[in-house]
């Protein structure tokens, strides 16, 4: 019988990104189980203001994987860690953008990724969600 | 001591769909005890090409070949605990299902399905957790 594992809730420094609280949302920001960081889905928010920047889809893709990589950081693992990465977009047409942006965050050995396109919440053009490994 | 990070990629080069495409993503990642594998779209073993189909066709193809990579990592099917699929319409629920059935006719993963747009004009794209 090995030991049960751990589960805490991991939160932003920034708590302007803190949108689980921020928008009084029933969610976590993200969990640790483990070894494992599960991340909530993540949009555009601006970490000075804490609302949403609703630009070109490009620029929406770049902000949220810069707030992903203060959450994951904030939980003392990294972009670079991460596992499993699923993309949601508002349109399907933006996929070839996001694959653009993609390469300036991760140029090496990717995470697993699957994308689609559904209908998302408050407006955003995309929405990120990802499974990390903990540890740098 | 950190868990250790790598990709798995296909034993046939065919199927190595995230090269092939050239889409910045790893065909899977195995963490740990966890294999990761990116979502999965009908391709064509020998061509390495796209092979669009029926929904019952591509979904044929799509765990032929995720059979495939998860052995090309040392796992396999029956080791799979969670899937994902994503069709592009839900009334083709029962047609992916048949034969979803015949992949996994004994306690089967717990599973998701939804309809989504999809890119490339897939009708079907599946992604799974399994142990390694």
């Amino acid at each position: 019988m090995t030991d049960r594992l751990s589960r805490t809730v991991i939160e932003p420094i920034n708590p302007k990104l803190n949108v689980s609280r921020n928008a009084n949302l029933p969610h976590s920001p993200g969990i640790r189980i483990g070894e494992y960081v599960f991340l909530s889905g993540m949009g555009p928010v601006d970490p000075v203001t804490g609302g949403r920047n609703l630009g070109p889809i490009a620029e929406q893709i770049r902000q949220t994987l810069r707030n992903m990589a203060h959450m994951l950081e904030s939980a003392g693992s990294g972009l670079d860690r991460i596992v499993k990465i699923n993309v949601v977009l508002a349109d399907i047409r933006d996929y070839d953008e996001m694959n653009r942006v993609w390469r300036e965050f991760f140029p090496e050995e990717p995470p697993a990724r699957t994308t689609c396109a559904l209908q998302l919440s408050n407006g955003n053009g995309v929405e990120i969600e990802c499974i990390a490994l903990s540890g740098a | 001591m950190a868990l250790k990070r790598e990709a798995i990629e296909p034993e046939n080069p065919a199927l190595n769909a995230s090269r092939n495409f050239n889409l910045p993503h790893s065909p899977g990642i195995r963490a740990g005890e966890f294999i990761f594998l990116s979502g999965m779209v009908a391709v064509d073993p020998v061509a390495g090409e796209r092979a669009p189909g029926t929904v019952a066709a591509e979904t044929r193809q799509i765990l032929t070949n995720m059979a495939h990579l998860l052995e090309s990592a040392g796992s396999t099917l029956a080791q799979v605990v969670k899937v994902n699929v994503l069709i592009y319409s839900m009334l083709e629920y029962d047609n992916m299902n048949a034969v979803y059935r015949e992949f996994f006719p004994v306690d089967p993963p717990a599973r998701t399905v939804c309809g989504v747009q999809l890119s490339g004009g897939s009708k079907v794209e599946i992604e799974c957790v399994a142990l390694a």
